[in-house]
């Protein structure tokens, strides 16, 4: 609302839209909206008058105007642009190739005792190594730096997904399998109608978990060993001394994850409809 | 239907089980004989841990036998050298239930048929739809099991089950986690099923009313080793409803079975009490 001038003062509040105002704050979550709202705006106003106001630890930060003037000049370049791309496309391979190689193997580990005693051990050993400690050996072992990018994308997805295609996989409760077998299953059908929907909510938020630190590991591979996308933008920017440049860039890469994990989400809801009731 | 009664007669002779977990006998069942009509209600009554569940387990073909043998229809099922297989001829109705969550109500009910090939699925479908309005359960199909509540999960797992025509229907304290009320209501279903088709029923429970009122014959079982303590026939007629509960007869049964499980849950609790202190 605008300021309301002086001279209507003395006039009676309008009873009707502050009643239908409560009313809609009370309705279903339009005050939880209302609140989101007003969060955010406070952190920007906050943040705009945080070097004026002489918040300490803040004066070195450009304030959001100057923010959206920089990223008004980047949104009209090529080379943001291609940024998205390309990073998006690591993103895609690393993440699907985790998927493609995790799920399967996850399964298979989790229905044969023998396979999953040989393997899970190299497993526990190779896990707890962060991704981004691959990063050199990842560069002289693979041709191509944009591999070496995709290879440690993979890796932050990859753990996750196969540790939590284990877990599900291997918990399933016994009286489902028995009731099954009961039920005339082959090893067939047990495999596509009890183990296979069972562990669907387990890859999902494998596959949500995955996508975050996918990003996390895109973003720390380009910059050490990329030449191009997102987090080498935002490292050279960091270089150029265009810190708006490189709040832009955070900002992106903040809306590409989000955006990531919305789909996994949907593909979920997908993937298993019998949980969106619960 | 008639002929079908005649079938499902299940003689258990001599039967027990050891468990041997790291050298420590554990002796579950010892010497159990009983010999179930061919179409008769029974019900195993007995303190928790009294090897009720590891009984129905072996007649599954869940878990082995090590001493005795069991028959359905003079045909051998289990035999320390002749291990069970579960089968739709002996489906088990699930404690905590089994109903697969991630597919429909008709989906779960026609699996049994479907799967062995013995109905095409909107042959199955039907009777199921049929069966399923029978119990009260009338346009629930499309939903899945985490959308129902505990006594409608039953009746959908009680159906799933008697649309594969066992022989011999297991059923695992089914009402259990079931309030009063909704377990009253659904052991009339239960009747009315039976009453319907009179098949063969192995029922555990440690509901002393409840087996009363469901039961052509109560055996009550003695606490750890597993053995059986006395065999009552519940000569009341059919069909039951719940006005029985307060007959003379009724309550005359009720405190036979009392009087004689009361000791064995006695010395259950005490030898829980010793463990404890161990």
């Amino acid at each position: 609302m605008t300021a309301v001038p002086s001279t209507r003062l003395h006039r009676p509040p309008r009873p009707a839209f502050a009643v239908g105002m409560m009313r809609w704050l009370r309705a279903g979550s339009n005050l939880e909206w209302a609140l989101a709202i007003i969060s955010i705006v406070g952190l920007i106003l906050l943040w705009e008058y945080a070097r004026p106001l002489g918040v300490p630890g803040l004066e070195n930060v450009p304030p959001p105007s100057e923010v959206i003037r920089a990223s008004a000049k980047l949104l009209s370049s090529d080379i943001y642009w291609q940024a998205w791309g390309l990073s998006l496309r690591r993103v895609a391979i690393g993440f699907l190739a985790a998927q493609i190689l995790g799920v399967p193997l996850g399964l298979a580990l989790a229905m044969n005792r023998t396979a999953l005693d040989t393997i899970f051990p190299v497993v526990e050993i190779l896990r707890p190594i962060p991704p981004v400690a691959w990063i050199p050996v990842a560069i002289i072992f693979w041709p191509t730096r944009e591999l070496s990018v995709v290879f440690i994308v993979f890796l932050g997805a990859f753990w996750i997904v196969l540790l939590n295609t284990i877990g599900g996989a291997g918990s399933i409760d016994v009286n489902y399998r028995r009731a099954a077998q009961s039920l005339g299953s082959m090893p067939r059908d047990m495999f596509w109608r009890i183990i296979l929907p069972a562990t669907i909510p387990s890859i999902v938020i494998g596959m949500a978990v995955g996508m975050g630190l996918a990003w996390e590991m895109l973003v720390a591979a380009e910059m050490v060993a990329g030449n191009t996308g997102l987090g080498y933008l935002l490292w050279q920017s960091f270089e150029i001394n265009a810190i708006p440049q490189c709040i832009v860039c955070m900002v992106s890469i903040g809306i590409a994850g989000f955006l990531s994990s919305e789909i996994i989400r949907q593909l979920g809801r997908y993937a298993a409809p019998w949980q969106r009731q619960q | 239907m008639e002929a079908r009664t005649r079938s499902g007669s299940l003689s258990i002779r001599n039967v027990g089980k050891v468990y041997n977990p790291g050298g420590a006998k554990v002796v579950a069942l010892e010497d159990i004989s009983v010999e179930i009509r061919a179409g008769s209600f029974c019900v195993f009554v007995g303190p928790s841990g009294c090897g009720k569940t590891t009984l129905l387990n072996t007649v599954a073909g869940f878990d082995t036998v090590t001493a005795g043998e069991i028959y359905l229809d003079n045909v051998l099922l289990s035999a320390p050298e002749h291990a069970p297989q579960p089968g739709s001829d002996r489906i088990v109705v699930f404690q905590n239930g089994s109903l697969f969550p991630w597919k429909t109500v008709l989906w779960n009910a026609v699996c049994g048929p479907v799967q062995q090939g013995r109905m095409k699925y909107a042959e199955a479908a039907a009777h199921a739809r049929e069966l399923l309005a029978r119990v009260g359960l009338k346009g629930i199909e499309a939903q899945y099991p985490g959308e129902l509540s505990g006594g409608m999960k039953r009746r959908v797992e009680i159906v799933r089950a008697l649309i594969n025509e066992p022989k011999i229907l297991l059923l695992d304290e089914p009402f259990r986690a079931l309030d009063a009320l909704t377990k009253s209501v659904v052991q009339e279903y239960l009747l009315e099923l039976y009453d319907l088709v009179p098949r063969t029923v192995f029922f555990i429970t440690h509901d002393v009313e409840e087996a009363v009122f469901l039961a052509d014959t109560v055996i009550v079982m003695t606490t750890r080793p597993g053995r059986i303590l006395k065999i009552l026939n519940v000569d009341m007629e059919r069909p039951r409803t719940h006005r029985i509960l307060t007959s003379e007869r009724f309550l005359a049964i009720e405190n036979e079975i009392r009087a004689a499980i009361h000791d064995e849950a006695r010395k259950a609790f005490e030898a829980g009490e010793r463990e404890l202190a161990a």
